[in-house]
């Protein structure tokens, strides 16, 4: 095999957001996700629970600095654009936040096989859309909440052009607010199944030999851990930041006294 | 095969599940994982501002205590000063007081002495003045031959007496007026 055969077999072998399918009360769900959403679950209820039973009001540990940190920037960050108003804000997007990481983190058990036996549940296209669905409707509750119902819907007609142009406006604001959840979930379920997609590359390039010498392990060996290292320290905590960031920019939109 | 299944970008029941695992998370991280640790950092930053507020409330007694102990330290010192000055007024009086009553005594001892030299002087000039009568008695009798009655001679020998003390006095007031 050569240089020139590297195409025809990456192209062979790697499947991409395949998952293994199952029923369950008879609809079809994805078994890999499911069992990786529970044990991301798992890990943040844990870690939870160990930070409560450690807590103390004496000098804390490093996590519970991390944690109080944590939960010290969303607070500022919540107050700063929505104010007190926004409180329950804080442990959404902490959750949020701590649900993203934990789950991007299981990129680093990834073989970039057709099956990972522990994948990023937010590589699935399940996850992030469900977490931005939900988000975005509690959004306009708290949307609705804040201006009334008269207000709400005046502003899908009245903003952000004089009112004479409201067919305009509605059709501006409705993509905004149908684009909106699709780019909170795209956003992070491609950067995830990407992820997943350079593993597969890089396991790929396993078969590639050059006049019998295996580079491609060699390749493998190299590329792995390097891409694993920046998907999970870099790319996934960015992700999860990004998406509890928006949420917070999002509330603070929708809860604003104007337009 | 349905598109459903085929396109990832298309989701399926397991959304359902996700966002119930996500709302039990949400919840667990609310009600459980939240109110205590927040709970804990208030504490917290109640301590630190109680030790703080303490400290300072050393610090302040601690200059309050400094600025006394000065207070005093100078208080003291004063009263030292006092209490040598007052000494030494005293000392200066005793001395004082000391040189007088030794001059007293002087000028009483001198007194003393010269009354009693003017004492002695006198019984001297008395005894002799006696002794002088006797002899002139004796003396007249020689020259007269006969014997002179002391008693029919009397107002005689009291006058010669009284000249010659008289001529003694004047003797001893010429001399204590020399000496002054």
């Amino acid at each position: 095999m050569s240089v020139l055969d590297i195409p025809r077999l990456l192209a062979a072998n790697i499947t991409v957001g395949v998952h293994p399918e199952g029923k369950v009360f008879g609809f079809s769900m994805d078994l890999d996700t499911l069992w990786a959403t529970g044990a991301a679950m798992l890990v943040v209820m844990g870690l939870g629970l160990f930070l409560r039973a450690r807590a103390t009001s004496d000098v804390p540990g490093k996590l519970q600095i991390i944690w109080e940190a944590l939960v010290d920037a969303v607070t500022n960050q919540v107050e700063g654009s929505i104010g007190p108003r926004g409180a329950a804000i804080v442990p959404l997007a902490i959750s949020l936040f701590l649900l993203i990481l934990v789950a991007n983190s299981f990129e680093v058990f990834g073989l970039g096989s057709k099956y990972e036996f522990l994948p990023a549940p937010t590589g699935d296209i399940n996850l992030p859309l469900g977490l931005a669905l939900f988000v975005i409707l509690l959004v306009h509750i708290a949307s609705v909440r804040a201006r009334g119902i008269r207000g709400y819907i005046a502003h899908y007609f009245f903003h952000p052009f004089p009112k004479l142009l409201f067919p305009i406006n509605l059709f501006i604001n409705v993509v905004e607010e149908l684009v909106r959840p699709v780019t909170l979930a795209l956003r992070l379920f491609g950067n995830l199944l990407s992820g997943g997609l350079m593993l597969a590359l890089i396991a790929a390039l396993a078969a590639w030999k050059l006049s019998g010498i295996p580079i491609g392990d060699v390749a493998v060996i190299i590329l792995d851990p390097v891409w694993k290292i920046f998907d999970v320290l870099l790319i996934g905590p960015i992700q999860a930041f990004i998406f509890a960031l928006l949420t917070i920019v999002y509330f603070d939109i929708a809860m604003q006294e104007e337009h | 095969m349905l598109l459903a299944s085929s396109n990832f970008l298309v989701p399926n029941a397991t959304i359902i599940v996700e966002v119930i695992a996500f709302l039990i998370v949400l919840g667990f991280v609310w009600k459980v994982v939240l109110p205590p640790l927040n709970r804990m950092a208030e504490e917290r930053r109640q301590k630190i501002a109680d030790a703080l507020e303490a400290a300072d409330r050393a610090r302040a007694e601690a200059d309050e205590t400094r600025s006394e102990r000065a207070r005093i330290l100078d208080e003291a010192r004063q009263q030292a000063r006092q209490i040598v000055a007052q000494a030494n007024r005293t000392a200066e009086e005793a001395k004082a007081e000391a040189l007088g009553a030794t001059e007293i005594e002087q000028a009483r001892l001198v007194s003393a002495a010269e009354a009693e030299i003017a004492m002695a002087k006198r019984r001297a000039l008395d005894e002799l003045s006696a002794q002088v009568a006797s002899l002139v008695i004796s003396v007249a009798r020689q020259v007269v031959g006969r014997e002179i009655d002391a008693e029919a001679h009397r107002s005689l020998i009291d006058e010669a007496l009284s000249a010659l003390r008289q001529g003694a006095e004047t003797g001893v007031a010429g001399e204590r007026a020399q000496k002054v």
